[in-house]
C-alpha cells in the first residue's frame, strides 16, 4: 500500500496522448479510415507531386483547350497549360490554406475555449461575448470583403479563414472544458496543491485535445471551401494555383463554350473528394468521442416469434 | 378463466457474432382480477423484459417463445400484429424512470388524452374531462392540465403516468420500479395510490421490483425471479415468513430490518451469465444449502404449500 | 407572456451587434481601405475627378468626423453613392436584392423540406441501406462546390431540360406585344430554377444529417417507447413526437448556415449570371467600388442578425424547456 498521494502514485496516469490517439476507436470504421486514406493520398500528392514538375505549370505547354490525350492525361486548360500538373500542384495551395487556416482557427478557438471553460467568471463572460458578437456577424461576406481589401496573398488568406471560423470551436471547447473542470481527478489534483497551469496542460489539455482535433478536420473541409469561393471570385493569390482558381479559369476561359469537361470537372471533383473525407473523417471522430448508446425504440423490424424450447433437465 | 395466463415465456436477445442471451427462460404464471402480484429479482434477473414481453415492447434483436393469455386470447401467437390491439386498451404499463416518459415540449393533458383518442375511447372536451378526472384520482390538482412534464416534480410525474396509464380502463397494469429515485415519502404514497385504484377499477397489477418491503406493502403474491426464470411463487405472507427457496431465504435475509437484531447477510457471488447454457441450477454457485444433485439437474417448479410452488431440489425440508 | 424578458434581451443583443457591425464596416472600408477614390477604375476617373469625389466624400476629414458623418448618413437611410453610376446605392442596390430573394428563398425551403425529409426515412430506417444512401449522398452533394455545381449543371442539364441558364428574363418575351403578368412569372421561374436548385442541393446534405441526428436521438427517449405502449403506430409516433422535437435543432442549423448561404449565393449568382445582389458583389469588388460593397455587407449583415434573432425567437417559442 503506497503512502503516495494519487497523483504521484501513478494512479491518475494513463497512457500517453499517442498511444490513445492510435488506439482510437475512430480508427475501427471503414469510413474513417476511407476518409483518412483518401487525406493521406492527396496529402502525399501534394507533397510529393510537384517535386516532379520543373516548370512554371501555368506556362503554355500545348494547344488550348486539347482534350484528354496520352500526352496529357487531363487535357489542357484555356491557357494550353497541362491540367493534370496544374491539379497536382493545385492540390499543394489547397491542401496547405486548408490544414493551416483551420489549424489557425482551432488554435484561437481553442485557446479562447480553454480559458473561458477553465477560468469561468469574469473572463467567461468577457470571452463569450466577444464570440457572440462575432459569432453573429455573417462568415463568407466577412471573407470576401476582407479577402477583396486585403487579399492577394496567400498569407493574408490563410490568416483571414482562420480569425473567421474560431467562434464555434471556441464554444464546443469550453462546454468539454466546463465538463471536464469538474471531474473528480482533476478537483483531486487541484486539492493536492498543482497549479493552474499543470492542471490545463496535464490533466485538463488531454482531455479536450481529440475534440478539438475532429474539430479541426471538420474545418479543413470549411477552409478549403472558403478558398474556392475567395479564388471564384477572383480575390486570391494571382501567383498561385489552387482547386479555386482552376475551377475560376474554367469559368473565366469558357471552357463551358469550348466543351472541355476535362477543365471544369477534376478540381471539382478533387475538392468534393477532399472535403468529404474530412467530413467522414472528422463525422467518426466525434461519433467516437459521443457514442450514441441507445438503439431506437422506433425500428421498421420487429422482434422474431419462436418454439418453446424443451425443458432441458441435465 | 384467469385475466392472464402466462405459459413458458422465454426471450433471447441477438449478440454479437450470433450468440444470444436468453433472459427470459420460461416464466409461468397467472394472475385474476384483483390480485396484485409482485415481480422480484436482482438488477438482470430478466423481471422488466418479462412484463416488457407480455406489451410485445422488444426491441427487433429479441425473439420470444411462449403463451401471454389475456382473457384466455393467445396475444403473442402472430407477434406484433396481434399484440398491439391490446395495448393500453387492456394492458398498460408505467414504466421505470417515468421522469422521461413524457414528452418534453407536449402538455401533459395532451399526453393524457392521446391514448383515449387513438382508442377511440373518448374524444376532445370528453376525453379532456376524462383526462381531468384522472389526475385528480391520483391527487393532482386538474389546473394542472396545462402544465409542461418539467414543471411537475418527480413524484408527481409518477402520479401523472399512472393517471395516464388507466386512460382507457386497462385490466391490467404493470408498474416498473414506479417508485425507484421517488424519497421514502412520496414513495409510500405512490404504493398506497397504486393499490386503492386497483381496488376502485378492479385491475390486476403487476409490479416489478428490487426492493422486499415494496412487494410485502402492497402486493397479494408474489414471484422470486433469478437467471431468467421464476424460482419461487406464492402469497406474499408465506414467502415472507416460510420461503423455499435458498434464494428467497437469503433475499428476504438481505434486506436490513430496524427491529431486528439480526446480522444483514449479503448473497456472495454474481448471477451466472444468461449467453450460455448452463447445467443443473442456476444458483447452485451461490447456495448454501445445495447437493450434488443440483450441480446435474435442473429443478423445476413444485408444490410445496397452498398456492405455493418452488424451484429447488431441497424445498421438501424446512431450512433451518 | 412567458420570457418577455428573455425576447428584450436578445432584441438589446441583436442591437448591439447592429452597431457593432457598423462599426466594423466603417473600419474596414474606410480606415484600412486607404483611399479608396484612388483605386478606382472607371473611364471618367481622371484626376480630377478623384480630387472632386474625395472632396464631396468628405475624405479629406479626420477618421472620426467620418465616422460620426457616416452614422448620420446611415440614419437617414443614406448609403452613399456608387463610385461608378453616381447613383445612390440604395436605389443600385435594391434591384438585385428583389431579384435573390425569392430564388435564395426557393433554394433554402428546398433544402430544408429535402434535408427533413431525407434525415426522417434514414433515422427511422436506421441501419439499413436506405438509410447508409441517404446519409452517403447528402454527404457527396454537401461536398460540391456550389460554383462547380452550378457550372455542371450549365454544362450538361440546362439544355437538356430546356431550362435558360442566364438572366432572370427572357429578351424575347416582350417582342410579340406586351407579356401577361403570368407569362412574366414564368419567365422569372424558370430562370429562378436552377439557380436555386443548385444552391438547394449543395445545402441539403447538412440539415439531413442534423434531422437525422436529433430524429434518432428522440427515438432512443423514454417517451418513444410510452407512445409506442400507448398503441401508437410508428408513423404516428414519428410524427406526433419525433418529428417536432427533431425540428428544432433544424432551426439553429439555418441561422448558422446563412453566412455560407450567402457564399453560395454569390457563386452560384455569378455563375448563372443571374442579376442578384450576389453578381452585384461580384461586380462591385471587381470595379472597386466601394460604396456598393459597404452597402451590401451591411445589408448582408443586418438580415444574417434580424434572421438570427428570428431563429432565436422561434426556438424560444417551441421549446418549453428555454428559460434562459
Amino acid at each position: 500500500m503506497t503512502d503516495l498521494p494519487l497523483a504521484e502514485s501513478g494512479a491518475l496516469d494513463r497512457p500517453p496522448l499517442w498511444r490513445r490517439t492510435l488506439s482510437h476507436p475512430v480508427l475501427s470504421t471503414p469510413q474513417s479510415v476511407l476518409g483518412l486514406a483518401i487525406l493521406l493520398f492527396f496529402v502525399l500528392v501534394a507533397l510529393i507531386g510537384p517535386l516532379f514538375i520543373h516548370h512554371d505549370v501555368q506556362a503554355k505547354v500545348g494547344p488550348v483547350f486539347a482534350p484528354p490525350s496520352s500526352r496529357f492525361w487531363l487535357g489542357t486548360d484555356g491557357g494550353g497549360s497541362d491540367m493534370l500538373e496544374l491539379l497536382v500542384v493545385g492540390a499543394r495551395v489547397s491542401l496547405l490554406v486548408g490544414f493551416l487556416s483551420s489549424a489557425v482557427s482551432s488554435l484561437i478557438g481553442g485557446t479562447v475555449g480553454l480559458l473561458s471553460g477553465f477560468f469561468g467568471g469574469k473572463v467567461d463572460i468577457v470571452l463569450m461575448r466577444i464570440t457572440d458578437y462575432v459569432l453573429v456577424l455573417p462568415d463568407v461576406p466577412l471573407m470576401i470583403v476582407a479577402a477583396a481589401l486585403f487579399g492577394r496573398s496567400l498569407t493574408n488568406i490563410i490568416v483571414i479563414i482562420g480569425v473567421i471560423y474560431w467562434t464555434s470551436t471556441a464554444r464546443v471547447i469550453r462546454a468539454q472544458v466546463k465538463s471536464v473542470r469538474e471531474r473528480v481527478y482533476v478537483q483531486r489534483a487541484r486539492s493536492l496543491g498543482a497549479g493552474n497551469t499543470r492542471l490545463i496542460f496535464r490533466h485538463v489539455l488531454p482531455q479536450v485535445m481529440p475534440l478539438l482535433i475532429a474539430n479541426t478536420v471538420i474545418f479543413i473541409a470549411y477552409a478549403i471551401f472558403a478558398e474556392t469561393f475567395i479564388a471564384f471570385l477572383g480575390l486570391g493569390d494571382p501567383s498561385t494555383v489552387s482547386w479555386g482558381k482552376l475551377i475560376e479559369n474554367s469559368f473565366n476561359d469558357d471552357a463551358i463554350l469550348n466543351n472541355a469537361w476535362w477543365a471544369i470537372i477534376p478540381p471539382g471533383v478533387c475538392v468534393a473528394i477532399v472535403v468529404l473525407a474530412c467530413a467522414m473523417t472528422g463525422q467518426a471522430m466525434e461519433d467516437a468521442l459521443n457514442p450514441r448508446l441507445r438503439s431506437g425504440h422506433l425500428s421498421v423490424r420487429r422482434f422474431r416469434l419462436r418454439a418453446v424450447p424443451p425443458r432441458e433437465l441435465s | 378463466m384467469s385475466l392472464l395466463q402466462v405459459e413458458e415465456l422465454h426471450v433471447w436477445f441477438d449478440l454479437a457474432r450470433g450468440r444470444e442471451l436468453h433472459a427470459v427462460q420460461g416464466v409461468s404464471f397467472a394472475l385474476d382480477r384483483g390480485e396484485r402480484l409482485g415481480l422480484v429479482g436482482e438488477s438482470g434477473s430478466g423481471k422488466t423484459t418479462a412484463i416488457l414481453a407480455l406489451m410485445g415492447l422488444l426491441p427487433p434483436t429479441a425473439s420470444v417463445a411462449g403463451r401471454v393469455l389475456l382473457d384466455g386470447e393467445d396475444v403473442l401467437v402472430r407477434g406484433e400484429r396481434t399484440v398491439a390491439p391490446h395495448r393500453w386498451k387492456d394492458v398498460a404499463m408505467v414504466f421505470q424512470g417515468a421522469m422521461n416518459a413524457f414528452n418534453p415540449v407536449k402538455r401533459i393533458g395532451a399526453q393524457l388524452v392521446e391514448p383515449m383518442e387513438q382508442h377511440g375511447v373518448a374524444e376532445g372536451s370528453r376525453a379532456e374531462a376524462r383526462a381531468a378526472e384522472l389526475l385528480e384520482r391520483v391527487g393532482i390538482s386538474r389546473t394542472r392540465l396545462r402544465n409542461y412534464p418539467h414543471e411537475f416534480s418527480g413524484g408527481m410525474r409518477q402520479r401523472a403516468a399512472i393517471a395516464m396509464a388507466l386512460a382507457c380502463e386497462p385490466k391490467l397494469v404493470l408498474a416498473d420500479e414506479p417508485t425507484t429515485a421517488l424519497d421514502v415519502m412520496v414513495q409510500a404514497q405512490i404504493l398506497e395510490l397504486l393499490v386503492s385504484l386497483t381496488k376502485d377499477f378492479g385491475l390486476a397489477l403487476i409490479l416489478v421490483t428490487h426492493d422486499l418491503p415494496v412487494v410485502a406493502q402492497t402486493c397479494t403474491a408474489a414471484a422470486v425471479m433469478y437467471a431468467g426464470e421464476i424460482v419461487e411463487t406464492g402469497p406474499t405472507d408465506v414467502l415472507y415468513h416460510e420461503p423455499r427457496h435458498p434464494y428467497t431465504r437469503l433475499l428476504f435475509a438481505a434486506t436490513p430490518d430496524l427491529e431486528s437484531r439480526d446480522v444483514v447477510v449479503s448473497i456472495p457471488g454474481t448471477p451466472p451469465r444468461l449467453d450460455e447454457a448452463a447445467a443443473g441450477c442456476p444458483f447452485r454457485p451461490r447456495c448454501d444449502s445445495a447437493v450434488a444433485r443440483c450441480s446435474l439437474e435442473r429443478p423445476l417448479l413444485q408444490r410445496v404449500g397452498d398456492r405455493h410452488e418452488a424451484a429447488c431440489h431441497m424445498a421438501a425440508q424446512v431450512p433451518a | 407572456m412567458r420570457g418577455a424578458d428573455y425576447v428584450v434581451k436578445r432584441i438589446f443583443f441583436a442591437v448591439g451587434t447592429v452597431l457593432v457591425a457598423i462599426t466594423l464596416n466603417f473600419v474596414l472600408f474606410r480606415m484600412l481601405s486607404g483611399d479608396a477614390v484612388s483605386a478606382l477604375r472607371c473611364r471618367q476617373c481622371t484626376p480630377a475627378f478623384k480630387a472632386y469625389e474625395r472632396k464631396t466624400l468628405g475624405l479629406d476629414q479626420s477618421k472620426l468626423q467620418q465616422y460620426w458623418l457616416y452614422i448620420d448618413n446611415l440614419a437617414h437611410g443614406d448609403l452613399g453613392r456608387s463610385l461608378r453610376t453616381q447613383e445612390p446605392v440604395w436605389q443600385t442596390i435594391w434591384l438585385p436584392l428583389k431579384n435573390t430573394m425569392p430564388m435564395v428563398a426557393l433554394g433554402t425551403i428546398f433544402s430544408i423540406v429535402l434535408g427533413v425529409i431525407t434525415g426522417v426515412i434514414a433515422a427511422w430506417r436506421r441501419g439499413t441501406w436506405t438509410d447508409k444512401t441517404s446519409v452517403w449522398a447528402s454527404l457527396v452533394w454537401y461536398s460540391m462546390p456550389p460554383q462547380w455545381l452550378g457550372l455542371i449543371i450549365v454544362l450538361y442539364l440546362a439544355s437538356a431540360i430546356g431550362l435558360p441558364t442566364s438572366g432572370i428574363h427572357d429578351a424575347t418575351l416582350g417582342i410579340l406585344g406586351t407579356p401577361s403578368t403570368w407569362q412574366v412569372f414564368v419567365d422569372r421561374m424558370k430562370h429562378m430554377v436552377l439557380p436555386a436548385a443548385t444552391l438547394g442541393l449543395v445545402l441539403y446534405g447538412n440539415f439531413t444529417l442534423v434531422v437525422r441526428s436529433a430524429m434518432l436521438e428522440t427515438l432512443g427517449e423514454d417517451y418513444v417507447l410510452t407512445a409506442r405502449a400507448k398503441g401508437l403506430t410508428s408513423w404516428a409516433t414519428v410524427w406526433k413526437h419525433g418529428l417536432r422535437n427533431a425540428m428544432l435543432p433544424v432551426i439553429t442549423l439555418v441561422a448558422l448556415s446563412l453566412g455560407f448561404i450567402i457564399g453560395g449565393t454569390i457563386t452560384i449568382e455569378y455563375v448563372f449570371s443571374y442579376p442578384g445582389i450576389g453578381l452585384e458583389t461580384v461586380e462591385a469588388i471587381d470595379q472597386r467600388d466601394y460604396p456598393i460593397l459597404q452597402g451590401i455587407f451591411l445589408l448582408l449583415t443586418f438580415s444574417v442578425i434580424l434572421f438570427n434573432l428570428l431563429a432565436d425567437l422561434l426556438y424560444f417559442k417551441l421549446d418549453p424547456r428555454v428559460t434562459e
